[in-house]
């Protein structure tokens, strides 16, 4: 089918997924006001999980229907199966989070969020619909409108907790720290735009393909551009030296937040940098006469962000800080196939966030369940002797730890593999070095994940009864445990469905 | 002798950058604010001479008129923020010297040496063609900017809320 430019009226057909999400935000918004305070929290997850199927559902069902590529809204948007694939991806992260911030029911238990829970679903599902837009965003104009979105709405989630000095702290820092980093990228943007005189992704590309081709390299003013760009992507991405904000907002954040703000905005980060470069930039497509500069300065990135996660997570007595660390590592490595600029490298950094979203939305489920028990304690010493108080919860934060380092059977390893496997194809000395920087990494990443097995198994907590953990959060910890191991022997199909889905237009 | 838009901009250059600095270094946190009104002003002026007409009466309508009375309430209104204790470190101000300087130069050369595209704009008012593309091509923008705001003004509740509840709270 050959590429359409729909006008206003005939996209919206293709923005239904987007289209329900809002409409479930208003929804959202009326509920919490007139529904009978016995029916309330039920309403809003089941409003919020509806609206995040039918989006997922639309994903999936253009996918299946081999639909597009379109442009939507005279060029703004791209409909095409990488934007699709990344909707399926969001909409179940974000059902997960909603499951994952149900209130605890009953008495005793102090909840972590606050009473505002009408509020908390739709700031999460505005989020969800701002990092829909990311994936899709074919326009300057609309990439920094949809990573706006997705701040704003990331600054009062991470400040969410009530009374909590740490809480603000950190959305207050994510403030500053975001302001900054959109003023940097918005000033790349307008270098970009200078020399282009497009905002649009596809006549941007045409010129600097153009001024290229005249001056046998990439122009500076491109490069400086996209240097500046950089910081607003790698500052959702949480990618040296943006990282800074990091570990204050996840460690400051509720649980539920934190685990969102890790996987959700960063895959989202990634979409957005990963079409920019490959549709603006033509990252992926240049002649191999021409020397570009982004392969060197992903590697650095990559390998700058990776380095400094993982030496920092080494020292972490707490437990969320020390993930909030660890996925700062995690954007190193996906950097690290992000840097490669080949097919290979976009679908094994997609897959890589397929495996990412259940291994650590699971590892902070854990988390989570383990504070609620013990009084809010997320440092090492509330995981000691959990393997026997709660063996099950024990057994899948194992999973998850195994995977996140990268070891088989589980999912990381897949993912990992992939990663390198796609560096090492593109071959050159520059892609060993990073292969090898990348190997150091995983294995410095294994020490700090198992100082949590060792607590959890080797070491014995000043309580020995077993710990109640919620049904709820039992069975989605269990629910995430399966897949990532399930992904580690048998990854054949998901890969192949993830690595098919990455056609972009351009 | 410089043209006279030249000379306009030098001056309206000089009224951005001289407040800016103000701004930054000024100790008394009032007077920044204060010196906030000359860069607002001083880039409404650099809109009207690139013809952009209706975007300075916006920045002086919303940032002049808005959001700097905003800013000066939030000062004024903020209790005890004149001996804030600033708990962060300031880094090493020579590094950052340096780095800036780097910075600038870099962005100073590729700047005066990249051979910008020109085109003549046309002619102010500017006003009639910006409501056609905001309902037109643009339309999606300008709806998501609404949603922005929707999602921020909820989000201030949120926060807003919290800082009553506290006060309730220690009475």
């Amino acid at each position: 089918m050959e590429t359409r430019t729909f006008d206003n009226v005939a996209s919206l057909a293709y923005f239904a997924p987007e289209l329900g999400l809002i409409a479930a935000v208003l929804l959202l918004v009326v509920w919490d006001l007139a529904s009978p305070a016995r029916l309330k929290i039920a309403g809003l997850v089941v409003i919020s999980l509806a609206a995040l199927a039918w989006s997922g559902g639309m994903g999936a069902y253009f996918l299946a229907k081999d639909a597009g590529p379109h442009e939507l809204f005279h060029g703004l948007l791209a409909f095409d199966r990488f934007s699709n694939l990344f909707r399926v991806i969001f909409a179940f992260v974000t059902g997960a989070i909603v499951l994952f911030s149900v209130p605890p029911r009953g008495p005793g238990v102090a909840p972590e969020l606050r009473r505002d829970q009408g509020e908390f679903f739709t700031l999460i599902l505005v989020l969800s619909l701002g990092m829909n837009l990311m994936a899709a965003s074919r326009h300057l104009l609309l990439i920094y409108l949809s990573l706006e979105l997705v701040s704003v709405m990331s600054f009062v989630l991470a400040g969410f907790k009530i009374n909590d000095a740490r809480s603000s702290e950190g959305a207050l820092k994510y403030v500053i720290f975001g302001g900054v980093a959109s003023g940097i990228m918005l000033y790349g943007m307008s270098w970009i735009f200078g020399i282009t005189a497009s905002m649009h992704l596809g006549e941007c590309a045409a010129r600097i393909a153009a001024l290229t081709a005249q001056q046998g390299k990439v122009p500076e003013v491109v490069f400086v551009g996209t240097a500046c760009m950089l910081a607003g992507f790698g500052y959702k991405i949480s990618a040296a030296p943006f990282h800074m904000w990091t570990p204050d907002v996840y460690e400051g954040a509720p649980t539920p937040v934190t685990a969102f703000l890790s996987v959700g905005p960063k895959a989202a980060g990634f979409a957005v940098l990963v079409r920019f470069f490959s549709d603006a930039l033509g990252a992926g497509s240049a002649s191999p006469a021409v020397a570009t500069p982004w392969p060197v300065l992903a590697g650095c990135l990559a390998m700058a962000t990776m380095t400094i996660g993982n030496l920092s997570a080494l020292g972490q007595e707490n437990v969320k800080r020390m993930l909030a660390y660890s996925s700062i590592a995690h954007a190193g490595y996906m950097l690290l196939g992000f840097s490669v600029f080949s097919d290979a490298g976009v679908a094994a950094i997609a897959f890589y966030i397929v495996t990412y979203c259940f291994m650590n939305l699971g590892a902070f489920m854990v988390v989570m369940a383990v504070a609620e028990q013990s009084g809010g304690d997320e440092t090492l010493s509330a995981f000691r002797g959990l393997g026997r108080r709660a063996p099950l919860v024990a057994a899948a934060m194992v999973v998850f730890l195994v995977s996140l380092t990268g070891l088989p059977p589980t999912a990381g390893f897949v993912g990992k593999f992939y990663l390198f496997s796609a560096l090492l194809t593109a071959g050159g000395a520059w892609r060993w070095v990073l292969a090898i920087v990348g190997v150091v990494n995983s294995v410095i990443s294994l020490f700090y994940y198992a100082r949590v097995l060792r607590a959890m198994y080797l070491e014995k907590g000043e309580r020995t009864e077993p710990v109640a953990v919620r049904p709820l959060l039992g069975a989605t910890t269990c629910a995430l445990a399966v897949p990532t191991l399930l992904l580690g022997v048998y990854w054949g199909p998901v890969y192949d469905f993830v690595a098919s889905s990455l056609s972009m237009l351009r | 002798m410089p043209s006279l838009s030249a000379l306009v901009f030098l001056g309206l250059a000089a009224l951005t950058l001289g407040s800016a600095g103000f701004v930054a270094f000024s100790r008394n946190i009032i007077h920044s604010a204060l010196a906030l009104l000359g860069t607002f002003l001083g880039i409404a002026g650099l809109y009207v001479t690139l013809s952009a007409d209706f975007l300075a009466a916006t920045q002086v309508l919303v940032y002049v008129g808005g959001t700097l009375v905003l800013i000066l309430f939030a000062v004024m209104l903020t209790s005890r923020i004149a001996e804030m204790k600033v708990s962060n470190p300031r880094g090493r101000p020579v590094v950052a010297f340096v780095l800036v300087t780097a910075v600038l130069l870099v962005l100073g050369r590729v700047a005066t040496r990249t051979p910008w595209p020109a085109e003549a704009r046309p002619a102010m008012p500017s006003t009639a063609k910006l409501g056609h593309a905001f309902l037109g091509e643009y339309l999606l923008p300008f709806e998501l900017g609404s949603i922005v705001l929707l999602g921020a003004m909820i989000g201030a509740v949120v926060l807003a809320r919290r800082a009553v509840r506290r006060a309730g709270e220690k009475e």
